[in-house]
């Protein structure tokens, strides 16, 4: 519908007897590896925290150990009310991991959905589909959270429930470009001469294969995309509230003693999600070059 | 050279394109008003701060407003309202919001587009880099470094920018835009924020990847191998193709985020823009100057894909020969 | 006898494949060349390596890991140059337990001393036309100002209204109607035949002294191949040009070329004067040249629009390192007498007559 400039190129990977691990270089393996290993910390912590293993109590204030350093009793130190800063970075991973994974499913779900029929259909559906697609991308994600936050003062929930809703518009430009891309190629003519049973079959075989990867790399790159979003409103004071800690709000907390000269109580949560986000943009990236891999020509 | 452009078909596009911008403004203001409709409370209190409690009052003023009328009506008189630059009065200062915006969009406005062009100077030559293929380790330290950039915590990088101005410059603390404690414009503070915004927004690595994907493919093309086979240079080749529209595509694309990092940047760096306002709205509920504020955002959205578009029209000779989706 | 132009000795391109772990020899070994005012046809089936050594000669192959090495002679205006000098080492291989485990590239060094060998020359003492035009030509600048900036690049014209006359006095030349219109025409709204015509103007109006031409009649209609092919040879005559000639298309060759190089396999397995391969009264062919010959189609199967009689089998690809002739799987020629030494031993160049080189055990 919109005048868009769709950039030339194969769309759709190539069905390759070669194994995963061959087709990227070393540096798509590292990548992974470092994403999948900051991926298994973040779900290690969110379980810890749902199972009440942690090391300390975060909510513990002791004011006699305030604003210690690394040691054997708090392995990353305590805040200037004494509190274990491991325990509540541990804890801060509760507040974007089970909304981070609704917007995920929402993004997901609902892009795909609206991919493939506006795809598969083209004509008015696919006009009109395009349209509640590019109004969604109208307002900034940010600015309509800042609307709702002042209308309705949502919790996290649905927070993440209206930033699941702003990244259906990128999911579904992208399962759209491959399903127009395997029209072209015919691959779904040739299905739609097939009884209908092998056409379903076929039909799914073929759109799966070529959509897994998108939905793989989005579910990663959404993951990464929460806690920013999270940490973000956190920090402004949307979120999660003190005392209880999330990470944004552990850095925004730790601002008076950063400006005196004293980093610590800000950069430790920070480097929490930098650590975090990265991981998840690498293993986002590292998965985007070996699924959908080429033949190089 | 005597190169005649047809105008005609850009005309169509162009006029084309600015009926669905219209049709997309109008959704949006549909969303809006729709959305305030739901908000908890009494739908009078969107439109006007009223002190009153008595009920009979408060209908009277309802019927002055018009607010008994049928919804759609309703609508009507709020869009009428909106395009004669009516959007209420603040509730805070009680002044219009039209005019408190105004004041602060240009703000938000430098600094989105400062910090969209510091991303560029950023992303851009790392991409053209890796592309050349020459220093392959290299290139990969570039682009983790830019994935890094692109993790940090924005508030966090200016707490950093903020330390080092204050305590080893010995400089003031930021009061506001280009304005320290000794309130003479200083244009370093004026810059400090644009560039940690530029850095820290969170798109360069996407914006590296996708031109870098963008470039690498256009190189590969035969077009490319041709004016290598005659002398020509490369670059001056697939300058078109390979970077100016993946840029365009990826400022206009990235326009929303972007303004999204501006809550937060200024926030932390007392910038007197859209963001901060949009903030301490929220903070007060202020219903009118959010809504506003939404508003003015769609408009830069869709301002940014309109210049895409022009960009497109002129650089890609096909779209205007098919008048149509290219 | 007229000087050469052209002397490729020993030419050898190798691409390492790190998914098979191997090369692939796609140019290997190969010599020839070309005197002035002649032109040598390069044929053979498509993936035998034409382009590569088109490619390899105008040092277009930069994505490595791979090996360049050889001699590439080039008369350049009287004195001679060699464009691979001092460029053996591509790529350097490591080797650890008889793996492969690296190829450590000074691909940088490599490109740049390329790049000043080519300087100069590419262009400007050879042009390449190439298969598929409308792709070749830049999709995003009118006409005119592809070969103008052409004509600025390697002629004394400095300012751009100039070039485009003289763009336009070739297009011309090259039998385009009305050109000074066209001269701002962009290429996706001309035909493939007008496109392909406009890449020999381009190639042309630096008057090289030689022109590659990749498949120049590939992807087009029929009777614009025929009346691309009158153009060259029209061109050939006036100009008096060197053309290095590359098809799998034998009818193309017997049309133009005066030299035959028939390739199999990244080899040129029969090398000589068309008069003498194609002779009636030779009886002595390469196989595969016969092979070739017969799936030419007769002027009955191309108005009964008959399929191409293809070969039966396929290229074979160039990693296995062969022991025998490569040629062997499908020759339909080889005898008793020969069988084992075909299977055994790759034959080597034989001079069969005067200039005329084949490798088939046949020949001796
Ligand atoms: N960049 C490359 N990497 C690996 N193999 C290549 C590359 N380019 C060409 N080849 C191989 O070299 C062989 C010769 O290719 P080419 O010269 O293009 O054939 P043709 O004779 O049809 O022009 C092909 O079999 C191809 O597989
Ligand atoms: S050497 Fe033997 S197998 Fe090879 S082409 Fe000659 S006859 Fe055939
Ligand atoms: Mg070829």
């Amino acid at each position: 519908m919109r005048t868009r400039y769709i950039q030339k190129g194969a769309e759709v990977s190539e069905f390759s007897q070669i194994p995963l691990w061959r087709r990227g270089n070393r540096r798509d393996l590292i990548q992974i590896g470092i994403g999948l290993f900051v991926v298994l910390f973040v779900l290690s912590s969110y379980l810890v925290a749902v199972l009440h293993l942690l090391p300390n109590d975060p909510l513990q204030i002791n004011l006699k150990e305030m604003m210690q350093r690394p040691d054997y009793k708090h392995v990353l130190g305590t805040d200037f009310m004494g509190r274990d800063i491991l325990s509540r970075i541990i804890v801060g991973s509760q507040a974007y991991f089970m909304p981070g994974l609704l917007a995920i499913a929402i993004a997901i779900s609902f892009g795909t959905l609206a991919g493939l029929v506006s795809g598969y259909n083209g004509g008015t559906i696919d006009a009109i589909i395009s349209y509640i697609l590019d109004l969604i991308d109208s307002i900034p994600k940010m600015v309509i959270i800042l609307l709702a936050i002042a209308l309705f003062r949502p919790g996290i929930y649905l927070i993440m429930l209206i930033v699941g809703l702003t990244n259906i518009p990128a999911v579904a430009s992208l399962i759209k470009s491959k399903v127009i891309f395997l029209k072209k190629r015919n691959f779904i003519e040739a299905a739609k001469a097939l009884g209908l049973r092998t056409r379903q079959i076929i039909l799914k075989h073929i759109l799966w294969h070529n959509c897994k990867t998108v939905v793989i790399i989005q579910a990663t790159l959404g993951m990464g995309e929460a806690i920013l979003i999270e940490t973000s409103l956190s920090y402004l004071g949307f979120g999660v509230q003190e005392p209880v800690p999330s990470w944004g709000n552990m850095v925004a907390a730790g601002k008076d003693y950063f400006f005196r000269g004293d980093f610590y109580l800000s950069t430790a949560p920070a480097m929490a999600i930098l650590i975090s986000i990265l991981g998840f943009y690498l293993l986002g990236d590292g998965l985007n070059n070996i699924l959908e891999w080429r033949r190089k020509k | 050279m005597t190169h005649f452009i047809s105008w005609r078909p850009i005309l169509k596009i162009l006029s084309r394109e600015l009926l669905i911008t219209i049709l997309l403004l109008l959704g949006v203001s549909i969303i809006i008003f729709s959305i305030l409709h739901m908000a908890p409370g009494d739908p009078l209190h969107i439109f006007i701060n009223i002190q009153t409690q008595n009920p009979d009052e408060i209908a009277a003023i309802k019927r002055d407003l018009g607010l008994d009328r049928w919804l759609p009506l309703q609508y009507l008189s709020w869009l009428n309202n909106i395009l004669h630059g009516n959007f209420g009065n603040s509730f805070r200062t009680g002044r219009p919001v039209f005019n408190e915006l105004i004041g602060v969009s240009l703000y938000t406005l430098i600094l989105t587009i400062g910090s969209m062009i510091v991303t560029l100077l950023i992303s851009v030559p790392i991409a053209i880099f890796s592309s050349l293929r020459r220093h392959p380790v290299l290139s990969w330290g570039l682009t983790l470094l830019a994935y890094i950039f692109s993790a940090l915590p924005v508030f966090w990088l200016g707490y950093i920018v903020i330390y080092i101005f204050t305590h080893k410059f010995n400089l003031f603390p930021f009061l506001s835009a280009g304005y320290a404690g000794t309130a003479k414009f200083n244009f370093l503070y004026f810059l400090l924020p644009i560039i940690v915004l530029g850095v820290g927004n969170g798109a360069i690595s996407e914006i590296i990847r996708h031109l870098n994907a963008q470039l690498e493919r256009v190189l590969s093309e035969d077009y490319i191998k041709a004016a290598k086979a005659k002398g020509a240079s490369i670059w001056r080749h697939s300058f078109k193709e390979g970077m100016l529209i993946p840029v365009t595509t990826m400022v206009a694309a990235k326009i929303p985020f972007i303004l999204g990092g501006a809550v937060i940047v200024e926030q932390v760096f007392n910038w007197p823009g859209m963001g901060r306002l949009a903030w301490q709205a929220a903070l007060d509920r202020d219903y009118p100057i959010i809504m506003g504020i939404t508003i003015f955002a769609a408009f830069f959205v869709h301002i940014g894909r309109f210049l895409q578009t022009i960009v497109y029209l002129f650089v890609d000779p096909q779209i205007t020969a098919k008048g149509e989706e290219a | 006898m007229a000087e050469d132009i052209l002397r490729v000795e020993d030419l050898r391109t190798y691409f390492y494949s790190f998914t098979k772990e191997a090369f692939i020899r796609a140019v290997d070994g190969v010599s020839f060349n070309i005197k002035k005012g002649e032109v040598l046809g390069i044929v053979g089936e498509s993936g035998c390596g034409k382009s590569i050594t088109a490619q390899s000669i105008m040092g277009l192959i930069t994505d490595g890991p791979g090996i360049i090495t050889g001699n590439i002679f080039l008369n350049n205006n009287g004195n001679t140059v060699n464009l691979l000098d001092g460029l053996p080492d591509y790529a350097s291989i490591k080797k650890k337990r008889k793996a492969i485990y690296e190829i450590s590239k000074d691909v940088l060094g490599w490109q740049k001393r390329s790049e000043t060998l080519m300087n100069g020359i590419r262009g400007m003492v050879i042009s390449m036309i190439f298969q598929n035009p409308k792709s070749a030509l830049n999709p995003f600048m009118p006409i005119g100002e592809q070969i103008a900036e052409s004509i600025m690049l390697h002629k004394a014209i400095a300012t751009k209204k100039e070039a485009l006359s003289f763009a336009a006095a070739w297009l011309e030349r090259v039998q385009i109607d009305s050109p000074n219109m066209r001269l701002y025409d962009y290429p996706f709204s001309l035909s493939g035949g007008m496109c392909q015509r406009i890449m020999i103007a381009m190639s042309l109006s630096s008057e090289p002294s030689l022109l590659i031409a990749d498949e120049p009649t590939t992807g087009l209609d029929v009777t614009i191949q025929t009346k691309i092919i009158e153009l060259l040879k029209k061109l050939k005559e006036e100009l008096n040009l060197t053309i290095l000639l590359i098809t799998h298309d034998m009818g193309v060759i017997m049309q133009l070329a005066d030299k035959i190089a028939v390739m199999y396999g990244g080899k040129i397995v029969e090398y000589g004067l068309k008069r003498e391969i194609m002779d009636n009264d030779s009886f002595i062919r390469h196989p595969y040249t016969i092979a070739l010959l017969n799936s030419l189609p007769t002027i009955e199967e191309i108005r009964a629009k008959e399929r191409l009689r293809a070969i039966k089998g396929d290229v074979p690809d160039t990693i296995t390192l062969y022991r025998g002739c490569r040629f062997y799987d499908r020759c339909t020629l080889k005898n008793d007498r020969i069988k084992n030494k075909c299977k055994e031993s790759e034959p080597e160049m034989i001079e069969i007559g005067t200039g005329h080189l084949m490798r088939c055990w046949l020949a001796e």
